[in-house]
C-alpha cells in the first residue's frame, strides 16, 4: 500500500509540476497540428569514375513550397514538392532531346573519365528536363510525391480497368523521370515519399499559401516556359572542364542551345498573348508582402541526416547451387553441366524503393521454381537426367553484371569447359505475347541453333511467340549488356531469355522506381517458367521435337503458381541494391535458404564490387513537417507585445502616480531621476 | 519554434510583473525583498501542495471531469490561500503600507507561479520548430494569473489586515475572495468538463480577472475611506 503511494507520489509529482503544459498539449491537440513526419526515400548518389551523380547533400531543412513558381523566385531556401502525377509528360516529351544529350554526355564521360581523370559538370546537364529544374536555379531541395501504388509496403492490389489506362503513362513518367535522376548531380537533397493524407493535406495547404500569395499562378506556366528558354544560352551549362575536353564540351552546349531553340519558337507565339498580364506581374513585391501578412503560417520540412558517408567497398553476393546428374556406371568423364542464371539486384533512383519485381525479381523467381521442378525429377535415380545443373543468383547486375564474371572467374577451367550453354533469366514478368532470346554468337551457331530450337518448339506449344536478337560483343566496350556476355567472353555458349528487345544502356531497366509489384503479371512469369523448364528438360532427356509435356498442368510435377506469387511479392518488397546488401542481409539468407531447399552443395561467393562505382550511404530518413511561423510574424509579435507593455506601463504609471510624473519621466535624464526618486 | 519566438513568449509570460514593479510605486519604496520573501512562501506553499495532492489525488486516468477529484483538488488549493496569509500577516516586512503590502506579496507570488510553472515548458517548448499559438496563449494566461494573484493579495489584506472596515462589504469580500481562490478549479472545469478550447479558457481567464482586479479595487477603495 505505501509503496502504492510513493509510486503514485512519483507519478503526481512529475505531473503536477507539468500539469500546465499537459493540459495545454491536451487542449492543443484540436488547436493546430502537430508536429507530423513521414518516411522518405533519398535519391542514390554515387559517384563514376570520380564524378559525382545524384544527389549530392542529404539534410533538409527549409520551407516548402509548391509549383507553380512566379519565374525568377528565389528558391535556393525551398523545398519544391513536387508530385509525379503532375509532372508533365508532354513537357517532360519536349525535353527528352536535353535527356537524351545528357544521356551521351554521360556515357562519354564515362570513357572519357576512366582516361583522363575528373570532369566535374555542375548543374548543367542533371536538371534538365522539369520545369523548376530547368531555370537553373539551386533549389533548397526538392521532394517527389509518388503515387502509393508504387509502395512496395502496400500490399493491397489496386487493380482496375480505369487504372490500368493512367498506369502505362505513369510507368513512362517513372522511367524518364528516373534516367534523368540518376544521370545528373544535384546539388541539393532529394527525396522521394509516398502520397497520404498527412502530406497531401500539407501540399494542399502549401498551394493554398502559394496561390494566395502569388495572385499570377493562373499565367506561370507560360511565364516559366518563357523564362526558362532565355535562360538556357546564358547559363547553359556551368562547367568547370579540366584541359582537353573543351571541344566535347563545347559540343554538348551547342547541342543544347540548338535543341533549344523549337521550343522557343513553340513558346514566342504564345507569348504575345501574354505581354499583357506579363505587364501586371512586373511589380512581385507587394503581393508577397501581403501573402506574410494573411499567412503567418508556413512548412518548414526538416531531414536531419548526416552528411552522406562513402561506402566502404560495396560487397557483392552470388549463391550457387548444383542439382548433379546421373552417372552412368563407368563413365569416367564428367557430366555436361547446363547453367541457369538470374542476378537478383537491382538499382535505381531511390535505393530503398529499388525493389526491380520485374528486373530483376521475375528472374529470381523463374529461377527458383525451375529448381524446384527439377529437384523434384532429380530425386529419384530414374528421373535424373544426364546433365548437371547448375543455379546461380548472381549479384552487380546493375553494373555491368560484375558479379556474374567474379562468379565465373571462380569456376575451375574443368568445371568452365564442362558447361555446356546457360541461361540466363532477365526481366521475364512483363510480356504478353514475344520473349526475346538474346545471344552474342552468329545464330547459325550449331549450340545457339539447338538452344533457339528448343525454345522455339515449346514457345509455338505454349502459343506464345520466341525472337532471336543477335548482338556482338565489342571486347573494348566496357559495358556489358546482358548476362549473358560475361559467359560468352569467357566462351562459354550462353542465351538470355528476356521479355526486352533491344540491350538496355548502363543503368538502365536495373529495377528502379517503376519496377512495381503492380507492373509485373504473374502469369507472364508462370508462362516463362513453363516454356524454360520445358525446353531444359526435353534437352536433357533428349525428347527435343516431340510434343510431351513434362510439366503438366494438373500433374504433380506443375508449375506452381501461389509458390510463384508468394517469391514475386517477397521480392517485391525487398530493395536489393547490392552496395546496401550486407553479407548476411536477411535476404541473402532466404535466398540461399531457398535454394538449399532444391539444390545441394549451396554456396555463397562474397566478392568486392568493382569498377569506377563509389556509393553513399543515407538511403531512407525521416522527414519532420513543423508548421512555423515566418520571421515576419515573430517581429509583428514583438511589435504588438512591446507595445502592449508600454501601454500597461503607462496605464500602471497614470493610474497610481498620475499623469504629470508620467511626462515628467521624458523630461529629466534618468540618472537625475533615480536620486531625485 | 524559434528563440525568438521564445523570446516574444518570454516577454509576453515574464514582462507584465517587471512593468507593474517598475510603473508603480512598488520600485519607489523598494519592496523588493517583501516580494522574494512572498515568492520563497510560494515555493513552500507549492511544495506542501504537491505533498498533499500526491497524497490524496489518483493519477487521472483519463481528461474527464471527475467532481469529486476536482473539488479535492480545489479543497487542495486553498492551501494557497493559506500560504498568502502567512506571506501577508506574518512575515515581517519593512515598514512599507498596507496598498503596497499586498501588492508586493501578490506580485512575488504570481511570478514565482510563472516561473515555476511556465519558464520550463517555454524553454522546451517554444523553441522547437513547430509553430504553435499554445506559447502564446500560456503567456497571457501568466497575465490573467497576476491579476488575479494581487486581486487576492488585495482581499486578503483586506480580511486580514485592515480592522476597520464597512460591515456590510465583509460578505463580499469573502464571496470574491473564494471566487478568486477556486478560479484555477473553474478554468479546469471549463477545459475539462465543458470542453472549451485553450483560446477560449485563455479568453474567460483574461475576461473574469480584469472584472475581479475591478470589484476588489472598488472594495478596497471603498473599505479605504472610512479610515482616510
Amino acid at each position: 500500500m505505501a509503496g502504492r503511494r510513493g509510486r503514485e507520489g512519483e507519478m503526481l509529482e512529475s505531473l503536477y509540476s507539468a500539469l500546465a503544459l499537459f493540459f495545454i498539449l491536451v487542449a492543443c491537440v484540436e488547436l493546430c497540428d502537430a508536429a507530423t513526419f513521414v518516411d522518405v526515400y533519398r535519391l542514390i548518389q554515387y559517384d563514376l569514375a570520380g564524378v559525382p551523380f545524384g544527389s549530392r547533400l542529404a539534410s533538409l531543412n527549409h520551407h516548402a513550397g509548391s509549383s507553380p513558381f512566379v519565374p525568377g523566385a528565389d528558391l535556393s531556401r525551398t523545398v519544391v514538392i513536387l508530385p509525379v502525377r503532375e509532372v508533365n509528360i508532354t513537357f517532360l516529351r519536349v525535353k527528352w532531346d536535353y535527356i537524351y544529350e545528357a544521356r551521351k554526355s554521360f556515357s562519354a564521360i564515362v570513357s572519357l573519365a576512366s582516361k583522363q581523370g575528373r570532369l566535374n559538370l555542375g548543374i548543367g546537364i542533371c536538371s534538365i528536363g522539369i520545369e523548376y529544374v530547368t531555370q537553373r536555379q539551386p533549389l533548397g531541395g526538392l521532394l517527389f510525391l509518388l503515387p502509393q501504388q508504387f509502395n512496395p509496403e502496400n500490399r493491397e492490389e489496386t487493380e482496375g480497368e480505369g487504372k490500368n489506362y493512367g498506369k502505362e503513362l505513369m510507368k513512362n513518367i517513372f522511367a524518364e523521370l528516373e534516367q534523368l535522376l540518376i544521370h545528373a548531380n544535384i546539388p541539393y537533397p532529394v527525396y522521394f515519399a509516398f502520397e497520404d493524407d498527412k502530406i497531401n493535406a500539407v501540399l494542399a495547404d502549401v498551394k493554398r499559401n502559394d496561390a494566395t500569395g502569388q495572385p499570377a499562378t493562373a499565367t506561370t506556366g507560360g511565364m516559366s516556359e518563357d523564362n526558362e528558354s532565355s535562360s538556357v544560352p546564358q547559363s547553359g551549362i556551368v562547367t568547370t572542364p579540366s584541359e582537353g575536353e573543351d571541344e566535347e564540351l563545347k559540343e554538348f552546349e551547342g547541342n543544347l542551345v540548338y535543341d533549344d531553340a523549337p521550343d522557343e519558337a513553340n513558346t514566342s507565339s504564345s507569348r504575345d498573348g501574354q505581354q499583357a498580364q506579363v505587364g501586371e506581374l512586373q511589380d512581385p513585391i507587394v503581393p508577397e508582402v501581403f501573402e506574410v501578412v494573411d499567412e503567418p503560417l508556413e512548412y518548414k520540412l526538416v531531414v536531419s541526416a548526416p552528411e552522406p558517408k562513402k561506402l566502404a567497398s560495396p560487397s557483392i553476393t552470388n549463391i550457387q547451387g548444383w542439382l548433379p546428374g546421373l552417372k552412368a556406371d563407368g563413365d569416367v568423364n564428367q557430366l555436361p553441366t547446363i547453367a541457369i542464371v538470374a542476378s537478383y539486384d537491382t538499382f535505381g533512383a531511390a535505393p530503398a524503393l529499388s525493389v526491380g519485381s520485374d528486373s530483376n525479381g521475375s528472374g529470381v523467381v523463374a529461377l527458383l521454381e525451375i529448381a524446384r521442378l527439377f529437384s523434384s525429377l532429380y530425386s529419384n535415380p530414374k528421373t535424373r537426367g544426364r546433365y548437371n545443373l547448375l543455379f546461380g543468383l548472381t549479384s552487380g547486375g546493375p553494373y555491368n553484371y560484375n558479379g556474374t564474371l567474379k562468379w565465373l572467374r571462380s569456376f575451375d577451367q574443368r568445371l568452365r569447359e564442362s558447361i555446356d550453354y546457360a541461361i540466363c533469366l532477365n526481366s521475364i514478368g512483363s510480356w504478353d505475347n514475344e520473349l526475346w532470346i538474346h545471344v552474342s554468337k552468329p545464330p547459325d551457331n550449331a549450340y545457339v541453333k539447338q538452344v533457339f530450337e528448343s525454345f522455339s518448339d515449346v514457345a509455338e506449344e505454349l502459343g506464345v511467340k520466341v525472337g532471336l536478337k543477335h548482338k556482338k560483343i565489342n571486347i573494348s566496350n566496357p559495358r556489358v549488356a546482358w548476362e549473358h556476355e560475361q559467359f560468352s567472353r569467357l566462351r562459354v555458349t550462353a542465351a538470355t531469355l528476356s521479355e526486352l528487345s533491344v540491350a538496355p544502356e548502363l543503368l538502365e531497366s536495373t529495377g528502379g522506381l517503376y519496377d512495381s509489384r503492380h507492373f509485373v503479371n504473374e502469369t507472364a512469369v508462370f508462362r516463362s517458367v513453363k516454356l524454360v523448364a520445358e525446353s531444359l528438360a526435353r534437352h536433357i532427356y533428349g525428347h527435343q521435337g516431340k510434343n510431351i509435356q513434362i510439366f503438366a498442368d494438373g500433374s504433380n510435377l506443375a508449375v506452381n503458381p501461389s509458390y510463384i506469387q508468394s517469391w514475386l511479392d517477397l521480392l517485391s518488397r525487398t530493395p536489393r541494391v547490392a552496395p546496401f546488401l550486407s553479407k548476411a542481409d536477411p535476404f541473402i539468407m532466404a535466398l540461399k535458404k531457398e535454394l538449399a531447399e532444391h539444390t545441394v552443395e549451396v554456396n555463397v561467393q562474397h566478392e568486392v564490387l568493382d569498377g569506377m562505382f563509389t556509393f553513399y550511404d543515407s538511403m531512407k530518413a525521416r522527414l519532420n513537417i513543423y508548421q512555423v511561423a515566418s520571421v515576419t510574424f515573430d517581429l509583428l509579435l514583438l511589435l504588438v507585445l512591446g507595445s502592449y507593455l508600454i501601454l500597461l506601463f503607462s496605464f500602471l504609471f497614470i493610474t497610481t502616480r498620475g499623469l504629470d510624473d508620467l511626462i515628467s519621466l521624458f523630461r529629466r535624464p534618468p540618472s537625475r531621476k533615480v536620486k531625485t526618486a | 519554434m524559434t528563440v525568438f519566438h521564445f523570446f516574444n513568449c518570454a516577454i509576453l509570460t515574464f514582462g507584465p510583473h517587471a512593468v507593474y514593479y517598475s510603473a508603480t510605486p512598488l520600485s519607489e519604496y523598494d519592496t523588493i525583498g517583501t516580494s522574494v520573501k512572498a515568492a520563497v512562501v510560494y515555493l513552500g506553499t507549492a511544495l506542501v501542495k504537491l505533498v498533499c495532492l500526491a497524497t490524496f489525488l489518483k493519477v487521472p486516468e483519463n481528461d474527464s471531469f471527475d467532481p469529486y477529484q476536482e473539488s479535492l483538488k480545489a479543497l487542495i488549493g486553498f492551501v494557497d490561500v493559506a500560504g498568502l496569509y502567512f506571506a501577508l500577516t506574518q512575515l515581517t516586512h519593512r515598514n512599507i503600507s498596507q496598498n503596497h503590502k499586498f501588492q508586493a506579496v501578490g506580485l512575488g507570488w504570481a511570478f514565482a507561479d510563472s516561473v515555476l510553472h511556465r519558464l520550463a515548458p517555454l524553454w522546451v517548448g517554444a523553441r522547437g520548430l513547430e509553430f504553435t499559438w499554445e506559447y502564446i496563449l500560456q503567456g497571457l494566461e501568466a497575465n490573467a494569473n497576476l491579476v488575479f494573484t494581487v486581486s487576492l493579495a488585495a482581499l486578503g489584506s483586506l480580511m486580514w489586515l485592515r480592522k476597520n472596515k464597512p460591515r456590510a462589504l465583509i460578505p463580499i469580500i469573502y464571496a470574491c475572495a473564494g471566487i478568486v481562490a477556486t478560479m484555477p478549479s473553474i478554468t479546469s472545469y471549463l477545459r475539462r468538463g465543458l470542453g472549451w478550447h485553450l483560446p477560449k479558457v485563455v479568453g474567460f481567464e483574461l475576461f473574469a480577472s480584469l472584472v475581479m482586479a475591478f470589484i476588489s479595487w472598488q472594495l478596497f477603495s471603498a473599505c479605504q475611506r472610512p479610515s482616510v
